[in-house]
């Protein structure tokens, strides 16, 4: 199951990476003529109400999610490493600041956080400006959940037998962090990364959905889910449900991965 | 620590004409957070190059003088009162830096469990590497070929596949060996052994025990060997104290508590398997009736 479901990651990453040769056309390219087009040989998913060819777009706009989300998974999980190490090794003070901040960010309204603070930025963004300021936000907001874990383990590695003899050997405190603990902890910083990838997939697909997500005419699986605002219009072209379908296999696929490689773990 | 007594009915056989000499010098009482009075007033000295045993059965607090020397056991949520004297100097009040600068350097310790006390995650070689570098500023290439001259000494592979193995890779033996490697790597005045034979087979506790002493007449070291091995620490140890209830119920040189039959006071409480190896020539050191009277004794 589990390489069933990495070998449907990498084949869309794939697809995703050579965007440039797959897709039959520009994501911005207009074909004014064919606006709202049915599915044919030349637009296979048809066109949108701006005559933009919607599978172009879906590839396109899967290469923005699917890199991005996981970068900016990759930076909530370092910030949460970092975190988490500091607070666990110095323990006392910093510790108890690290957790209430951690309780904080937690208890707040995350989706509610995300869109005050996208919204201060201006509307008009450019849609390279609006993709990394949407990312660097997910990656920045994210550390919370990951770090708890962290703390959880490094404090979990630092009672073990092994640091108490690296401390027997006289090594400093900086050195058991770095050499004893931080590589113990990339069994958990693996997983985090497993599960914040796809969940900020669907928070961006979220924010995409609101209007606050990647701007127009950069497109993103988030924003193309903006069509399916129109439900009756979606009822009677179903093949406009795309990108939602894949952003449910993806997320799926990422879900089966985590789950059978927790068993392992 | 102002508050702390010693106490006057403590024994101190034997220690008392050499402790102007003393390496070490120990007089503590320990509680833990949830557990008062784990030790109170063990009370004896180690002298220079002497192999000192420490006896007791499980949970009589062994390891925990072990980490109190090392002033490690805040760690595991331990308070200490007393006195820690390393040739003459107060341990307990020292700052953690001087501490540290200590550990590994003139006291280093062998874990009990050699498979826990590596790190999984950390090939053999980062393990000396690190050992090495908490003491020494040479760069650790120019210190590899008498690292590795070192492992041959205690009969360890030292080709560059050996370093590059992990942890679970090796036999516990090996673990065990590599642990003393990093232990003697800076030459330390005081090698602690906790436990150190009771993860291994019946052979490799006698090829051990072999080792431990040649190394401590090699490099002068003093040793405090902790073990609930009446055998073992009959073989190797010039004298033994033995912990009961928290206390220091007798402390003297082996042949003197073995005739005394202090040490059979332990009968029963020993661990059967000890007893395995009563017959064999690492007992030899106090001859053939030091480890009959102890196997007569514990039966």
């Amino acid at each position: 199951m589990r390489r069933a479901a990495t070998a449907i990651l990498g084949a869309i990453l794939i697809v995703l990476l050579c965007a440039d040769w797959i897709a039959p056309h520009g994501y911005q390219q207009q074909f004014r003529a064919d606006a709202g087009a049915a599915p044919c040989r030349q637009y296979r998913l048809g066109t949108d109400a701006l005559g933009r060819d919607r599978l172009s777009r879906l590839i396109y706009g899967g290469r923005v999610s699917m890199l991005l989300a996981p970068l900016a998974a990759l930076l909530a999980v370092t910030l949460a490493l970092l975190v988490g190490l500091i607070a666990g090794c110095m323990g006392g003070w910093w510790e108890r600041a690290v957790v209430t901040a951690m309780d904080l960010c937690l208890s707040l309204p995350w989706l509610f956080l995300l869109l005050a603070v996208r919204a201060m930025l201006p509307l008009n963004a450019s849609p390279a400006a609006s993709i990394v300021v949407t990312f660097a936000l997910l990656g920045l907001l994210g550390w919370a959940g990951p770090s708890r874990i962290v703390l959880a383990a490094v404090k979990r590695h630092l009672a073990s037998d092994f640091v108490l003899a690296a401390c027997s050997e006289g090594c400093p405190p900086w050195r058991i962090a770095l050499v004893q603990v931080l590589p113990n902890l990339r069994p958990v910083a693996a997983a985090q990364f497993w599960v914040t990838a796809p969940a900020f997939l669907l928070t961006e697909a979220n924010l995409g959905l609101l209007g606050l997500g990647v701007a127009e005419p950069a497109p993103s699986w988030g924003n193309l889910l903006r069509e399916l605002e129109n439900l009756s219009q979606v009822a009677r072209n179903p093949w406009m449900a795309a990108p939602l379908v894949a952003l449910v296999v993806v997320v799926s696929c990422f879900q089966l991965a985590i789950s059978t490689g927790e068993i392992e773990a | 620590m102002s508050s702390f007594e010693p106490s006057s009915e403590m024994p101190r056989d034997g220690a008392g004409a050499l402790e102007g000499g003393a390496l070490l010098s120990v007089h503590l009482s320990v509680d833990y957070r949830n557990k008062p009075g784990v030790l109170r007033d063990v009370v004896f000295d180690i002298f220079p190059g002497e192999i000192f045993g420490l006896i007791g059965a499980s949970g009589s607090g062994k390891s925990t003088i072990a980490l109190a020397i090392l002033r490690l056991l805040e760690t595991r949520g331990g308070s200490v009162r007393g006195s820690v004297r390393l040739e003459g100097r107060e341990l307990l009040t020292r700052g953690e830096k001087e501490m540290r600068d200590l550990r590994g350097r003139k006291i280093a310790l062998v874990p009990q469990s050699p498979l826990s006390a590596l790190n999984p995650a950390l090939r053999l070689e980062a393990h000396l590497r690190e050992a090495w570098r908490a003491h020494a500023s040479s760069p650790w290439k120019e210190a590899r070929g008498s690292v590795q001259q070192l492992l041959r000494r205690l009969e360890l592979p030292a080709d560059d596949a050996f370093l590059r193995r992990y942890p679970h890779q090796v036999s516990v033996g090996q673990a065990q060996r590599v642990l003393v490697a990093m232990a003697v790597l800076h030459r330390p005045a005081l090698l602690i052994a906790d436990e150190p034979t009771s993860a291994l087979d019946t052979v490799a506790q006698h090829e051990f025990l072999d080792l431990l002493h040649g190394l401590n007449r090699e490099f002068a070291m003093a040793t405090l060997y902790i073990s609930h091995d009446l055998v073992s620490v009959a073989a190797i140890c010039g004298r033994v104290g033995v912990l009961m209830g928290g206390r220091l119920a007798r402390c003297g040189p082996v042949e003197t508590l073995i005739g005394a039959g202090g040490l059979s006071a332990l009968a029963g409480r020993v661990a059967p398997n000890s007893l395995a190896i009563g017959d064999q020539p690492l007992a030899g050191r106090h001859g053939a009736s030091g480890a009959a009277a102890l196997l007569h004794g514990s039966e």
